[in-house]
């Protein structure tokens, strides 16, 4: 029988308390509505923000709590909790604002939550999807193996292709001398690279194949065929590369919003009580 | 044909030079990696024919670039003459012109330069890790939107606060840094100066007190008119209201909303429990229109002047009288009637043929006999026979009598009697003189009520998609004493309390009632202005009633 994960931890209990969370905050929303429309400053809005505030400080402390292996609690039921309750608390802080936004502290303290809340969902969602797509990908390889093994057939197809044409001959080292793998964050979002000389090379090789001599020929299939193996190898290093970045990408702005979120969330707190 | 000595020099596994020797005759030599080339150079970074050496016209060994490149000291040339001490790189091969010895032309040698990289170290170094520094990264986003957050938003706002110089200097500028801490926008009246926080925020960690309200409400009088109810309503209401700043009935910051709170809540504090606050009191305790609301009182005239007034509740039937001193029966005059010229002149009446709407609020204009009774009625009287015709007009008592007297000396008391049971008594109530007075008997003087609702505020332009008739019910009214201003079930028809209830629409204390008259202060109570000393005691007692 497969354990539990994060989102059916202890027969969705986190879930069940962050539906209840929600359902009383919306009665409470339409029961008590003040004459001049929801606001975070009635009474309602000040205990909701109360609230919302304890929790968020409860949230950021998981980033805490997860690096300390000692204290109580299993970490699954934290984060579980930390994921169902999370979103409990935007929807909180949403009727905190009574969906009044401009341009001041209170709403960008609102924007950053948002922004942390997303890059957490986008988080989980590669948490679910990515790990059986990687080791699809993978399968017995590592890493390592799969550039081991285009190196070694960089090394044959430059061994072939030292008696082919200038044109074959330089189109494979080009191939073998110029692949890169991941090469900048923006190729390792997206799993890969535009102009890829190997692809560049197989699409070259099969033009360039059209003008060789007999005995050539038989060369140049082998050739053309560790050339097309080896890309393939490219492809699948890339994407390996391509689920590990989206795996840590999301941290990128989780983990920076929250700090900015605690101190706008301070100054928002602040501005509130400095100027009743 | 030339003879040349060709040195290859390679590396041994212990990184010593090896040098093997050869000599060629030929034409040209050959470098490339191609199998037929004299100088055989298998590297896949060479062409297949690279460089050719042969001798110029002149007889002098030359190099040629065919198909790959040359470099002599660090440019790419198409080729070189050789003579001794040339360094020339081939690809990859350093080719360097040695001495040659005497039975040779040209003695060259040739060094692998640059080895070929390992396949996999070479791939390793250009795999690059996922997300390389990004713990830097994160630490130093996180450090740079921490500072500039709490910069911006926290720090500048509060230092234009605490030091004065700074506070100073940005009074002058359109807005000041603490503009990033307004939680919504400001009402249109406020907004000139709105946008400078500390002309309403004066001392932080404080709510804004009503001295920075009266820096320009300075003409406001205080919100009870009434000075004894000031005196005894308010100690108590202050206790229960817990404050009694302007800024907790008017909100600001909330816009478009009204400034002032539209809601019950401030009401019902003292109303909802109001024999709490003044046991003396005669009013009832009110929660909402719908549930509690008593019934209406209304206000009658009982003299000339402005407080001779008398408050009748509806339900109070016997008293519901009204002595305006006229006699007019709504129901001849509704709908078709009989008009002064014969049987064939019809007329059709509506309420808006007397009752003539006036302003926004539609109040009326005054009813008078000369604009409106006179359209049917004759305006003057006749006396007397055919042949002594006498015509009355209308007019003062006393100006007709005086005319009875010069005219008719004769018939005087007969036609006094005729007026008196006829003429002016058509309409009018004849009050009888008491003993000793010049004149018989008088018309009562006209005491027509023109506000009914005086504590509250009715609207007729908020209901002019009605039927007067559906409110006022007239048809059937024979005698003028009757009054026909809807009661609160006939308003509880299309309105309900503080919450919509079946299709009826949501009508608070404030659709009806003003903060006790506030506006009106400085009318009602002229003498009661505010000062300095008054404010934050709720809207200001006057310094007379606390004495």
């Amino acid at each position: 029988m497969q354990r539990s994960n994060i989102f059916d931890y202890k027969n969705y209990l986190y879930f069940k308390i962050a539906v209840v969370v929600i359902l009383v905050a919306f009665a409470a929303y339409l029961i008590f509505e003040p004459a001049v429309g929801h606001y975070g400053g009635s009474f309602l809005g000040y205990g909701l923000g109360t609230v919302s505030a304890l929790m968020v400080l409860w949230m950021a402390w998981y980033g805490v709590r997860k690096r300390r292996y000692r204290s109580g609690g299993s970490t699954q039921g934290w984060l579980s909790a930390h994921i169902y309750l999370g979103t409990a608390m935007t929807a909180l802080v949403t009727l905190h604002s009574g969906f009044h936004y401009g341009i001041n502290i209170h709403t960008l303290a609102y924007g950053l939550l948002l922004i942390v809340v997303i890059s957490g969902f986008f988080g989980n969602y590669t948490y679910m999807i990515y790990p059986r797509q990687m080791s699809e990908n993978m399968g017995e390889d590592s890493l390592d193996s799969l550039l081991l093994r285009i190196a070694e057939a960089d090394k044959l197809a430059r061994q072939i292709a030292l008696v082919m044409p200038d044109a074959i001959n330089n189109t494979v080292s080009r191939a073998c001398r110029e692949t890169s793998i991941g090469l900048g964050l923006i190729d390792q979002l997206r799993g890969y690279q535009p102009n890829c000389p190997s692809a560049q090379a197989v699409e070259d090789l099969t033009e360039l194949g059209n003008e060789l001599s007999p005995d050539q020929r038989k060369l140049y299939r082998e050739l053309y065929t560790i050339m097309v193996r080896r890309l393939s190898l490219v492809k699948r290093a890339r994407q390996d590369l391509m689920y590990r970045a989206r795996l840590g990408i999301w941290l990128y702005l989780h983990v920076p919003f929250t700090i900015a979120l605690l101190v706008a969330m301070t100054a928002h707190i602040i501005a509130v009580f400095v100027y009743w | 044909m030339f003879n040349c000595l060709l040195i290859k020099i390679t590396y041994n596994s212990r990184g010593l030079p090896v040098r093997s020797y050869r000599t060629i005759t030929a034409h040209e030599l050959m470098l490339g990696r191609g199998a037929e080339c004299n100088v055989h150079l298998p590297d896949p970074r060479l062409s297949m024919h690279h460089a050719v050496i042969k001798l110029n016209e002149d007889g002098l060994p030359v190099v040629q670039a065919l198909n790959g490149e040359l470099e002599l000291d660090g440019a790419l040339v198409p080729g070189a003459i050789l003579s001794y001490g040339t360094r020339v790189m081939v690809g990859p091969y350093e080719l360097k012109v040695e001495p040659a010895p005497p039975d040779v032309n040209l003695a060259i040698s040739l060094v692998l330069a640059h080895r070929l990289p390992d396949d996999f170290q070479d791939l390793k170094s250009r795999t690059h890790q996922p997300l390389a520094g990004a713990s830097k990264f994160k630490r130093r986003l996180s450090m740079f939107l921490a500072a500039a957050i709490a910069l911006i938003f926290l720090v500048l706002p509060l230092l234009q606060n605490i030091v004065p110089q700074i506070h100073g200097a940005m009074a002058d500028l359109p807005f000041g840094f603490d503009r990033v801490w307004s939680p919504g926008r400001i009402s249109t009246s406020h907004m000139h100066f709105g946008s400078q926080c500390f002309n309403c925020h004066k001392q932080p960690l404080q709510k804004v007190s009503d001295k920075a309200c009266m820096s320009c409400h300075r003409d406001t009088g205080p919100h009870i008119t009434n000075p004894k109810l000031q005196k005894s309503a308010f100690n108590a209401a202050h206790r229960s209201v817990g404050t009694t700043r302007c800024a907790e009935c008017h909100e600001e910051h909330k816009a478009p909303h009204a400034l002032a709170k539209q809601d019950n809540g401030m009401c019902v504090r003292c109303h909802g429990n109001i024999k709490a606050i003044n046991s003396k009191t005669t009013l009832s305790n009110v929660h909402d229109f719908d549930s509690d609301h008593p019934e209406f009182k209304l206000t009658f005239k009982t003299g000339p002047n402005s407080y001779d007034i008398q408050r009748i509740p509806q339900s109070d039937k016997a008293r519901l009288v009204e002595k305006s001193g006229l006699k007019f029966p709504h129901y001849q005059h509704t709908g078709k009637v009989q008009g002064p010229n014969g049987i064939w002149d019809v007329r059709e009446l509506a309420c808006t043929n007397c009752h003539m709407p006036e302003g926004k609020e539609m109040r009326f204009k005054p009813l008078s006999f000369k604009n409106n009774c006179v359209s049917c009625h004759a305006k003057e009287l006749e006396l007397g026979s055919k042949e002594s015709r006498l015509i009355v007009p209308h007019g003062n008592e006393q100006n007709v009598f005086n005319m009875l007297k010069l005219y008719a000396p004769k018939q005087f008391s007969s036609y006094l009697n005729n007026l008196k049971n006829n003429g002016c008594a058509y309409c009018h109530e004849i009050k009888e003189s008491k003993q000793g007075d010049a004149i018989p008997w008088r018309v009562t003087p006209l005491q027509i009520n023109k506000d009914w609702f005086s504590k509250a505020q009715f609207n007729h332009g908020a209901h002019r998609t009605q039927q007067c008739a559906s409110c006022h019910k007239v048809e059937e009214s024979e005698s003028s004493a009757d009054v026909a201003i809807p009661d609160r079930k006939s308003c509880l028809q299309c309105h309900s309390g503080n919450k919509t209830k079946h299709k009826r629409i949501a009508s608070n204390c404030m659709s009806c009632h003003n903060f006790h008259h506030a506006h009106d202060a400085d009318v009602m109570n002229p003498s009661a202005k505010l000062d300095d000393n008054d404010v934050d005691v709720l809207l200001a007692m006057p310094k007379e009633s606390n004495q």
